[in-house]
C-alpha cells in the first residue's frame, strides 16, 4: 500500500482554480520532489495535503484513509508534517516553547524533543531561551524542520526549503534531508534549487500552471537537470 | 476626472425597459398593501427601506459593516427639524437641508472612518453614532430640547401638504422609487463594479491602479447622505421627533433588515426592510416579550440562509431551471 | 477627588474582568462575541437567587454563580462559537447577537424586569487621610491585580497558555502540529466567560442587576479591547483601568458625558494610530 496517494483532485482559491486534475503518489521511504515556476500550484498542493485546503473533487488517500475532511491537526497526529514556505515560526514564544507545543501534542518529553531537535542543529542549544522571532531565516528554517520531526513523522511535507539562505545552511539542510532518508521518512519537497533536487530525489513532478505536466523517475541518479530545465 | 467618467459612462448596454418594469412592479406592491396595512405604517415602512438600501449599498455592494449607520438617520431628522424651526418651514428646502447636512458629516467622518477596517470600522462608527446622540440630547439641548423632543414646524408648500395621508404616502412611494432607481444605476455602473471588487480583494484593486480609498469614501458618503435624507422624509410628516431616532441600539436593525433580505442586492435590502419592520409589529403585538423569536430567526439565517430572502428566492429559481433543462434534454 | 479616582479603579478593574474574554475571543477565533454580555448578566441573576438562598453567604453564592455558568458557556461555545470559526466577522456578530436577545428575553422571563439590588458584603470603609474608602471597593481592584497577575504566569508557565500565545499569533500553525486548537479555545472562551460573570457578580452591589445591564458594560467594553489591541491581554488590563478612571473623573464634572467620553478617546486613538486594529 502506497503511504500517499493523489486521485484527480482540483483546488481553488476562493473562485480561481489553482490546481487542476492532480494526480500523484508517494511509496513508504521515498523523497519526491515537486518542482515549477512560481504560481505554479506547489504550495497550494502542499497545503491541500496537509488538510489546510479542501479539494471540490478527487480524493487523498494517506496510509490507505481517505483524508478529505479529517483536517491538519488529526493528519498531523498521523505522522504527516508541514514546514511552510514563510519559514514562520511563534515568534511570541521561546525556541524552546516552540519545541515544546511539538513535544507537548506528540506526547513525547521535552528532553527527548530537545535531543531531537538539537541533534540536527547543535547549535540551537544557545538559543533555547531566545524568543524565536530573533531567529534568522536558516536557523528558523532548521527550527522548523527539527521539530516537525519531533514525535517520528511518517511523512514532512516541506515549502521550499533553500529559498533565501546561504549557501553554508543549505548544506546543512542537505545533511537533514540526507539523513532523513537513511531513517525512511518520506517527504515531499517543494525545491526550485536543482542540485538538490538532482542528488535527492527518487522521483521529481513538475508542475506547471496548476497541472503536473512530466514525472522523472531519478532513481538511477542521472543527471537530469537540463531536462528539469527544460521545464522551468 | 476619473470618477466622473465612471459615474456617466454605461460599460454595459442598458436596456432602460426593465429598469422601469422592476418600478412599476414595486409601486403596485406597495399600493398593494394599501387596503391591508394603515397608511402611515406602510411610510415608516418604506423610510426603513431607504434607509436599509444605503445601509447595503455600504454594506452588500462596498462590504463595509457599519454598527453606526443610525447618525445618519437622525442627523437628517434633527437637522431638517431645526431648520423647519430656526430658518425656514418649506418641507422642500428642509428636506434638502437634512440630506446635505447628513452628507457633509458623513463626508467628514467618513475620511476617517474609511481607513479602517473590519470590527474597528464597526466599532468607531458605532462609537460616532454614540457621540451623535450624546450631543443631540444633552450638549445642544438648549436647541433640541434634549430628551423631551421637539415639534416639527413644516408648513404646507403648495399642493404638498404633509398633513394630507395621500399626498405623503405618494410623495414618499416617489422617493423611495427615485433612491432606488438611483441606486440601481450606481451599482450597475463601472463604479459598482469597482466597488463590488473592493469587497472581493481590495489589494488587487489597488494594484490595478484605483485609489480605493476615494471610492470608500465616496459610498460612505452616498450611504450617509441617503440615510440623511430617509430621515428628512419622516420629519415630513411627523409632528414630533425625540432623541430614540438616534439610539444607538437601533443600529443593528438594519443589518437585521439586510440579511433577512439578502444583501448586496436592492431587493434584499426592500425585502429585509419589510420582512424585518413587519415582523417587529406582529411580534411586538402578539408577545410581551418577543424578541426571542427574532434571536431565532437571526440564527437560522445566520447558519442556514446566509444569503436572506432574496438567496432562497433566486436558489429556488435556480433549482427550477435546472429541473426545466433537464427535462428538455431528456423529455423532448 | 480621590472617591471619583477609586471608583474609576473599581470600573476599570470590572472592565478589565469583562474584557478579557471579549478581546481573548477576538485575538483567537476573529469572533465579535455579543453572547459574552448575556453571559454576564445570566451569572448575576444567578448569583442573586443563590444569594436568596443563602442570605448573606456572598462567598458561597458567587461560587455556585460560577459553576452554574459552566455548562451555559459550554453549551454557546460548542453550539455557536464553533460553528463560527474561520466564518465572516458579520454572520458571528449576527449569530452572537441572537443569543444575546434570546437569553436577555429568557432573562425577563423567569427574572422580570424590575431591577434587583444586592447590598454590599462588607459594608465596611476605612478613612485614609480625610478620604472615606469603601473596603469593597479595593477587594474588587485587588481581584482584578490578582487575576492579571496570575493569568500572566498561566502563560507563561503552562503549556495552554503557550497554545493560546501561538494560536494568537498563526493558528494553522499551531494545528500542523496536531494541537487541537479547537479544544483549547473552548477551554479559553469558558475562561473568559466566567471571569466576565465574576466581574458582573462583584460590580451587582454597586449596581442594580437589570436585563439590561449588559448595555452600557458592552458598548464600553469594546472600547478597552480595540484600546488594548485584540488579543492583547496585557494591552487590556491598561486601557480598561485608563478607560475606567476617564469615565470617573469625566463623570464627576460632567455626569452625562461620561459614557460618551469613552468613544471620543476611543475614535481618537484609532485615527491617529499607525497599525489597523
Amino acid at each position: 500500500m502506497r503511504l500517499l496517494e493523489v486521485d484527480e483532485i482540483n483546488v481553488s482559491y476562493g473562485r480561481a482554480m489553482v490546481l487542476h486534475d492532480i494526480s500523484m503518489h508517494l511509496n513508504q521511504g521515498e523523497i519526491v520532489f515537486v518542482v515549477g515556476r512560481n504560481g505554479a500550484g506547489k504550495t497550494t498542493l502542499l497545503k491541500t495535503l496537509m488538510g489546510l485546503l479542501k479539494p471540490w473533487n478527487g480524493s487523498i488517500f494517506y496510509e490507505g484513509e481517505k483524508t478529505l475532511g479529517i483536517g491538519p491537526v488529526k493528519l498531523a497526529q498521523k505522522g504527516l508534517r508541514y514546514v511552510a514556505q514563510d519559514k514562520k515560526v511563534f515568534s511570541g514564544l521561546s525556541v524552546r516553547d516552540n519545541i515544546a507545543l511539538a513535544a507537548y501534542s506528540n506526547a513525547v518529553s521535552m528532553t527527548e524533543a530537545i535531543t531531537n531537535v538539537t541533534s540536527i542543529y547543535p547549535k540551537l542549544n544557545d538559543f533555547m531561551e531566545n524568543k524565536a522571532g530573533g531567529l534568522s531565516g536558516g536557523q528558523r528554517e532548521l527550527l522548523l524542520i527539527g521539530r516537525a520531526l519531533v514525535g517520528h513523522p511518517k511523512l514532512l511535507l516541506i515549502d521550499e526549503p533553500t529559498e533565501g539562505l546561504a549557501a553554508i545552511v543549505i548544506r546543512d539542510i542537505f545533511k537533514i534531508l540526507v539523513h532523513m532518508k537513511t531513517e525512511n521518512i518520506s517527504a515531499i519537497i517543494v525545491e526550485q534549487n536543482l542540485s538538490i533536487v538532482n542528488r535527492l530525489a527518487d522521483r521529481i513532478y513538475v508542475m506547471r500552471e496548476g497541472h503536473i505536466i512530466k514525472e522523472i523517475d531519478n532513481s538511477r541518479q542521472t543527471e537530469h537537470s537540463n531536462e528539469l530545465e527544460s521545464y522551468l | 476626472m476619473d470618477i466622473l467618467r465612471a459615474l456617466r459612462f454605461r460599460a454595459y448596454p442598458q436596456k432602460a425597459l426593465p429598469v422601469y418594469k422592476e418600478i412599476c412592479v414595486l409601486t403596485i406592491f406597495f399600493l398593494l398593501l394599501t387596503p391591508i396595512m394603515h397608511m402611515y405604517r406602510i411610510t415608516d415602512f418604506m423610510i426603513f427601506c431607504i434607509f436599509v438600501m444605503s445601509f447595503d449599498l455600504l454594506y452588500g455592494y462596498l462590504g463595509l459593516l457599519s454598527f453606526g449607520h443610525v447618525l445618519y438617520l437622525g442627523a437628517g431628522v434633527y437637522i431638517s427639524v431645526l431648520f423647519s424651526i430656526y430658518i425656514n418651514s418649506n418641507p422642500l428646502l428642509s428636506l434638502l437641508a437634512g440630506t446635505l447636512g447628513g452628507g457633509i458629516i458623513a463626508a467628514i467622518l467618513g475620511l476617517i472612518v474609511v481607513k479602517l477596517d473590519g470590527a474597528s470600522f464597526a466599532l468607531v462608527n458605532l462609537a460616532f453614532s454614540q457621540i451623535g446622540y450624546f450631543l443631540v440630547s444633552s450638549t445642544f439641548q438648549k436647541l433640541t430640547h434634549g430628551t423631551d423632543g421637539i415639534s416639527s414646524r413644516v408648513e404646507a408648500w403648495g399642493f404638498l401638504n404633509f398633513s394630507n395621508e395621500y399626498v405623503t404616502f405618494s410623495f414618499i412611494l416617489i422617493s423611495m422609487l427615485l433612491v432606488f432607481y438611483f441606486l440601481k444605476k450606481l451599482t450597475s455602473s463601472p463604479f459598482g463594479v469597482l466597488i463590488r471588487s473592493i469587497k472581493e480583494n481590495e489589494t488587487r484593486v489597488t494594484f490595478l491602479g484605483y485609489n480605493t480609498y476615494l471610492y470608500k469614501w465616496i459610498t460612505f458618503l452616498v450611504a450617509g447622505t441617503i440615510a440623511s435624507f430617509a430621515g428628512g422624509i419622516y420629519t415630513l410628516y411627523v409632528q414630533y421627533v425625540s432623541p430614540t431616532v438616534l439610539n444607538p441600539l437601533d443600529n443593528i436593525d438594519p443589518i437585521l433588515a439586510v440579511l433577512i433580505g439578502g444583501a448586496g442586492n436592492l431587493y434584499g435590502a426592500i425585502a429585509g426592510g419589510l420582512l424585518f419592520m413587519m415582523m417587529k409589529d406582529w411580534l411586538s403585538s402578539h408577545f410581551a416579550v418577543w424578541q426571542w423569536v427574532l434571536g431565532i430567526i437571526l440564527l437560522i439565517i445566520s447558519f442556514w440562509f446566509r444569503h436572506g430572502f432574496t438567496g432562497f428566492v433566486m436558489a429556488i429559481r435556480n433549482y427550477q431551471r435546472k429541473k426545466a433543462v433537464t427535462y428538455d434534454q431528456d423529455g423532448v | 477627588m480621590v472617591e471619583s479616582l477609586i471608583y474609576g479603579f473599581t470600573l476599570g478593574a470590572i472592565l478589565y474582568l469583562f474584557s478579557i474574554g471579549l478581546s481573548l475571543t477576538f485575538g483567537t477565533m476573529k469572533i465579535i462575541n455579543f453572547a459574552h454580555a448575556m453571559a454576564y448578566t445570566l451569572g448575576v441573576y444567578f448569583f442573586i437567587t443563590f444569594l436568596r438562598v443563602f442570605p448573606g453567604a456572598f462567598s458561597i453564592s458567587a461560587l455556585l454563580a460560577i459553576l452554574c455558568m459552566i455548562p451555559v458557556a459550554y453549551i454557546v461555545e460548542r453550539l455557536i462559537i464553533r460553528r463560527l470559526y474561520g466564518e465572516s466577522l458579520d454572520y458571528a456578530i449576527i449569530a452572537t447577537y441572537a443569543v444575546l436577545l434570546i437569553g436577555t428575553d429568557f432573562i425577563k422571563f423567569v427574572w422580570g424586569n424590575v431591577p434587583q439590588q444586592v447590598s454590599d458584603p462588607v459594608g465596611l470603609s476605612i478613612s485614609v487621610f480625610d478620604f472615606i474608602i469603601p473596603v469593597y471597593r479595593l477587594i474588587i481592584v485587588a481581584v482584578a491585580i490578582i487575576l492579571f497577575v496570575g493569568i500572566n504566569i498561566l502563560i507563561r508557565t503552562t503549556i495552554i497558555g503557550k497554545i493560546v500565545v501561538a494560536a494568537l499569533e498563526d493558528a494553522d500553525g499551531v494545528r500542523c502540529l496536531g494541537v487541537n486548537v479547537s479544544k483549547h479555545f473552548s477551554i479559553v472562551f469558558i475562561f473568559g466567560t466566567l471571569l466576565a460573570v465574576l466581574g458582573g457578580i462583584l460590580y451587582a452591589p454597586i449596581s442594580a442587576a437589570d436585563p439590561y445591564m449588559w448595555l452600557s458594560i458592552l458598548l464600553i467594553a469594546f472600547a478597552v479591547v480595540i484600546l488594548g489591541g485584540m488579543g492583547n491581554l496585557n494591552g487590556t488590563f491598561v486601557s480598561a483601568f485608563v478607560l475606567g478612571i476617564t469615565m470617573a473623573i469625566t463623570g464627576r464634572f460632567w455626569s452625562q458625558a461620561a459614557d460618551t467620553i469613552v468613544f471620543v478617546v476611543m475614535a481618537i486613538v484609532l485615527i491617529f494610530r499607525r497599525r489597523v486594529a
